[in-house]
């Protein structure tokens, strides 16, 4: 059998009794990716030599020695590009490796390639990306979900093992959930961004695209920790996320959020998050009603906020230190205007001109200011939940993934896809996205569990419970 | 309370973009759309709900030179350099 369909942890354990070597298992990947990447385009940049060559030398007695990762094209691998699916970067080469590439490079990870992205992050389809869109692999004609589309159509799609992605809304779990792999967004502080090009710092955080529950906490280990050079990382040393993985869900109280099961929402996703919820109760959990009041606001305090620290973020490029420049420039002035004006998207620019209006003299005050107090309710409806719950449980996405450019015309439909994530990013906590079903046209449905804050353990174990007794992490993408 | 008029070219402006006027249409009507969702914000009572402020910076570290990028490096991907310096057109006469 090919080796893509297994899941790191079992790869890891054949790797160091020297059953196989880390080139198997690119070969293979890389066969995979001769087959399927033509339809899928979840990848940017592939270096297959280098790849091969990386893998010769691993060293399997690492704790990720040998084991390949597709990595977002929007962090820094030392000589590779980072476009950012952008045409503004073009040609830009990393001169530095991001604190999360650095670790897993310390832990012997070899890496696969740069998957696609929405512009900049910004996205739930992939169909912002200035290098092509992706396609779902378990339907071609529909969207993988966005902006980490190309990490998750990759994994989903058996053309990668495990990806990392990065989520300011949702961009792990609602393209996890779309194609039917585990996505982790960790706390807020739990993983560095230094080298993660920033699109909103106060709600960034990088995290694992993985096939199985127990991959994702191997990549977290990994990943974890303080790092001078990110200060709003956790000073605590990172533990293991999953110390019990044989541990049952018996006395859990999982909170069930009205919210997040709304008139309108697509009726097989809704039954199949339902019957994950029976589940968990018939093995010994108890089932917490619970509300989140502010949840019908998060979306305009997230487009607010978000679009103002993009707009602040972007100002970086500009075309004198790095990436494209505008060719003669009468002055400085039209080297910024030109050079931004034909390198960044339609989205991007949608973004940050919300943004700088949302900041602009007179504005502040209804806009931004307005939108930082309901965060702060936001908050405080968290904290008030998790005295009565130890995890919530809802659905990732409303609907299961819709069709390619059903949306792209519409930039307010298409920020109502988040509508079940982005509270988690204005509140800090950790949530994971796993699969839970799959509708009659076979696409995957993705059941969202929300920890409170640094409580990654609590989701990770739960959800490992639960993907013990299923079997949908094991089914197959059509050929 | 309705939306406001943006003024999208002024606005754009301000951050350094000059939009086509096709862009500037588009944007006008689908920016409205969204500052007109975002304006339900206003129904929610914030009386003395403190703002979030940007997190607490409590692990800041102490101001020490380290190892950093060698020169070569941050001038490797200057569109224009010369003389160890990245080249940009003239801002003052």
């Amino acid at each position: 059998m090919s080796l893509t369909h297994e899941s790191i942890a079992t790869l890891r354990r054949r790797l160091a009794s020297k059953e196989i070597h880390s080139r198997d298992i690119v070969r293979d990947l890389l066969q995979q990716i001769e087959a399927r990447e033509k339809t899928i385009h979840a990848y940017t940049h592939l270096d297959r030599e280098a790849a091969l060559a990386a893998a010769e030398k691993s060293d399997s007695s690492l704790a990720l020695g040998g084991i390949p990762i597709a990595i977002k094209d929007n962090l820094n691998v030392l000589g590779d590009p980072c476009t950012c699916a952008s045409k503004i970067l073009e040609g830009y080469k990393a001169p530095y490796d991001a604190t999360a590439i650095a670790r897993l490079r310390q832990a012997g990870a070899v890496f696969l390639g740069r998957t696609n992205m929405d512009e900049f992050a910004m996205g739930s389809s992939t169909e912002n990306s200035a290098l092509g869109i992706t396609r779902n692999p378990w339907d071609s004609t529909r969207i993988p979900g966005g902006s980490s589309g190309g990490s998750a159509a990759a994994v989903g799609g058996r053309i990668a093992l495990a990806a990392l992605g990065s989520d300011t809304g949702g961009s792990i779990r609602q393209p996890a959930a779309l194609c039917g792999c585990v996505g982790l967004k960790p706390t807020y502080g739990r993983i560095s961004r230094y080298g993660l090009v920033a699109f909103a710092s106060s709600l960034d955080q990088i995290g694992p695209l993985t096939r199985t529950v127990e991959d994702s906490a191997i990549l977290l280990s990994a990943l974890a920790g303080h790092d001078p050079r990110d200060n709003t990382t956790d000073l605590r040393k990172p533990e293991s996320f999953l110390s019990k993985p044989d541990g049952s869900v018996k006395g859990l109280r999982v909170g069930i959020p009205k919210e997040y099961f709304i008139p309108g929402m697509d009726a097989e996703t809704e039954a199949a998050v339902r019957q994950s919820a029976d589940w968990f109760k018939k093995n010994g959990a108890t089932l917490v009603d619970v509300s989140l009041p502010h949840t019908p606001s998060a979306i305009a305090v997230y487009y607010i906020l978000a679009t103002a620290e993009a707009s602040a973020n972007l100002a970086r490029f500009d075309g004198v230190r790095y990436g494209r420049r505008a060719t003669d420039p009468r002055d400085v002035l039209d080297l910024y205007h030109r050079t931004r004006s034909e390198g960044f998207g339609p989205e991007v620019k949608r973004r940050i001109i919300l943004g700088t209006f949302v900041l602009s003299a007179g504005y502040t005050d209804a806009y931004y200011r307005k939108a930082q107090k309901v965060r702060g309710l936001i908050r405080q409806d968290f904290e008030k939940a998790f005295a009565s719950c130890d995890l919530l449980l809802t659905p990732t996405s409303p609907e299961p993934a819709f069709k390619l450019g059903e949306r792209t015309q519409d930039p307010l439909k298409m920020y109502l896809a988040d509508a079940f994530t982005i509270s988690v990013n204005l509140a800090g906590n950790p949530a994971l996205s796993l699969p839970c079903g799959f509708t009659q046209a076979n696409l995957p449905i993705g059941l969202q569990l929300i920890g409170p804050r640094f409580g990654e353990e609590k989701i990770l174990q739960a959800a490992h419970a639960y993907e013990q007794s299923h079997d949908w992490h094991q089914r197959l993408p059509p050929a | 309370m309705s939306a406001p008029q943006i003024n999208i070219s002024d606005v754009a402006s301000l951050a350094r973009l000059t939009l086509t006027p096709e862009e500037t249409a588009k944007f006008s009507s689908q920016i409205g759309q969204i500052l007109s969702h975002m304006d339900s914000l206003k129904q929610i009572e914030t009386g003395n709900v403190p703002e979030v402020t940007p997190p607490a910076q409590p692990n800041l570290r102490k101001d020490e030179p380290t190892p950093s990028l060698s020169l070569q490096a941050v001038l490797s991907n200057a569109p224009a350099q010369a003389n160890d310096l990245i080249v940009v057109p003239k801002i003052v006469e």
